[in-house]
């Protein structure tokens, strides 16, 4: 069995960057496994710019930000797969890769789970109706339309104001298709606020919040959907159910990260964040196993996929160089407000990135951690988004000499 | 005197930036973190800019669109009819990123410039 000193899963965002980090520290040995015919994963179809900001204070394509790392990863020669699939993996570290040669069999000191997340579909949300054609998810008609050259349809409803949603309200609005709605089932839009105003408001297209879709209808095709208000408890205000004319839904409505392969090896997951529980270099809870990007947590801006990888690969090269020694374990703690915490637990005291996010938006809200009666930082935040993660961080001086550690807005 | 609120799209913080004006001159502005929000407000009220990112067919490439964008921001009224032209376009491979696909569109100065890298199907 070939073995491997680190083996990514994964050859998007967060898995070209940990490659191109674990170079950069030294470590030689690597090999990326990608799914599908292309690495750069969903960057290839995010035709839309704005991304790059931080990491190259630039406003890049998704797919000008993927070359910046492709090219890394060719000229650094690292090695990958394409078109192959690891069906298995194993706490000892152990993959199985299915590809056009068959199957193969891998083994590696470090693995990085770096698979990315999908989409949630309607069987997850239980729209009733007819099963017509021309019901997509935001991404898989992004990629019909901005890689495969596919329209997906000419009266569109989008259900669900994610960003991939909103997104694709513009891009559907350039190709001259109609937009009619975008309906979100919370009080709040679940995308971020630069995407509502230069994705909806500069195409006229309206926003309907506390609306979802109800009912779909058509005959082979779908040819109609029922939209309806829902009241502060979520249940439908009587009387507010409206047929809408449409031959296409498209639905944004949140990401799961993709864990199949980690729970197959074991690995304890946050119900929350529906990726790894980790410590404080996204060390999972099996040793040598580390994980970064959207299999970790849903982010919402490339950039920090990124540093994320790049900021686990120093656990992995601790790790390989037998430097990685648990001092102990401290659960993060999750207070008021906030609906989750990467990493869950610190097993050593080093300068960690804390991120999170909130239950509902806000203004002037605190952030708050403490030990105990103990405050150790505070951070004030002029207004909070559940679109928008939060992240901070705190320096290993800032968490000497902690028992417990619980983090809460006030 | 008119207030408004604008949600800046320059960066990922957003910052709602409150803006007094009257016609096309400001009298306050206030609520952005940084330089671009104040320009953003300003050409917002003025001449509101955006650039635009479509896709073009590409003939003989590993992929079979070539996504796009303008090399600078364009007036938001002209969005919609440089989608129209993008639809007719077709280029041939390789592309290189940053490569000019079309110039001088609607005769306004408006160039194409390739996003992605496309070499040439291994037949």
């Amino acid at each position: 069995m070939p073995e491997k000193e680190v083996i990514i899963i994964g050859g998007g965002a967060a898995g070209l960057a940990a490659a191109v980090a674990c170079k950069q520290k030294g470590i030689e040995d690597i090999l990326i496994i990608e799914r599908g015919d292309y690495l750069g994963g969903i960057l290839q179809q995010c035709i839309h710019d704005g991304f790059g900001l931080e990491k190259f204070h630039t406003s890049l394509a998704g797919p000008e930000y993927a070359q910046r790392y492709i090219d890394q990863v060719k000229e650094k020669e690292i090695p990958f797969l394409l078109n192959s699939m690891v069906v298995n993996l194993t706490p000892q570290k152990e993959v199985v890769v299915i590809n056009y040669k068959g199957l193969q069999h891998y083994r590696a000191k470090v693995i990085i789970l770096a698979m990315g997340c999908r989409e949630r579909t309607r069987g997850a949300i239980n729209i009733p109706g007819a099963r017509a054609s021309g019901i997509y998810t935001a991404g898989v008609a992004q990629e019909l339309i901005n890689l495969k050259n596919y329209m997906v349809g000419e009266k569109i409803v989008i259900l669900g104001s994610g960003d991939i949603g909103l997104i694709m309200a513009r891009r559907l609005s350039l190709e001259g298709v109609e937009v009619i709605m975008v309906a979100e089932k919370l009080p709040y839009s679940s995308g971020l606020p630069r995407n509502i105003n230069q994705c909806l408001y500069d195409f006229d297209i309206p926003l309907l919040l506390s609306h979802t879709v109800v009912d779909i209808e058509g005959n082979g095709r779908l040819s109609g959907v029922t939209i309806a208000q829902l009241g502060k408890r979520g249940g439908i205000i009587p009387g507010s159910k409206r047929k809408i004319t449409c031959d296409t839904l498209l639905l944004s409505v949140g990401l799961i990260p993709e864990n199949e392969l980690s729970r197959e090896a074991g690995i304890v997951l946050d119900n929350i964040t529906g990726g790894p529980q980790v410590d404080e270099r996204g060390q999972t809870s099996v040793s040598g196993i580390f994980t970064c990007g959207n299999v970790l947590q849903v982010h919402d801006i490339v950039d920090n996929v990124s540093l994320e990888a790049e900021y686990i690969v120093e656990g992995v090269v601790e790790y390989l160089e037998g430097k990685l020694n648990k001092e102990g374990e401290i659960n993060v703690e999750l207070g008021k407000g906030l609906r989750y915490v990467v990493p869950q637990r610190l097993n050593r005291i080093k300068d960690t990135i804390f991120s999170f996010r909130v239950n509902q938006p806000g203004e002037k809200e605190v952030l708050v951690f403490e030990d105990g009666k103990k405050v150790i930082k505070k951070k004030f935040l002029r207004r909070v988004n559940p679109a928008e993660m939060i992240r901070v961080k705190l320096s290993s001086l800032e968490l000497e000499g902690i028992k417990t550690l619980k983090v809460k807005l006030v | 005197m008119m207030e408004r609120e604008f949600v800046c799209i320059i960066c990922p913080n957003g910052c709602r930036i409150k803006v007094e004006y009257e016609g096309i001159n400001i009298k306050s502005i206030k609520g952005d973190e940084c330089p671009k929000g104040k320009d953003y407000v300003k050409n917002e009220i003025t001449n509101p800019l955006r650039v635009f990112t479509g896709s073009v067919l590409v003939g003989n490439g590993d992929f079979s669109l070539a996504s796009v964008k303008t090399s600078v921001p364009i007036p938001k009224k002209y969005l919609k009819k440089i989608g129209e032209i993008t639809r007719q376009l077709k280029v041939e491979s390789p592309i290189k990123i940053g490569q000019v696909l079309a110039s001088n569109l609607l005769d306004n100065n408006i160039d194409l410039i390739a996003t992605r890298k496309i070499i040439e199907k291994n037949l």
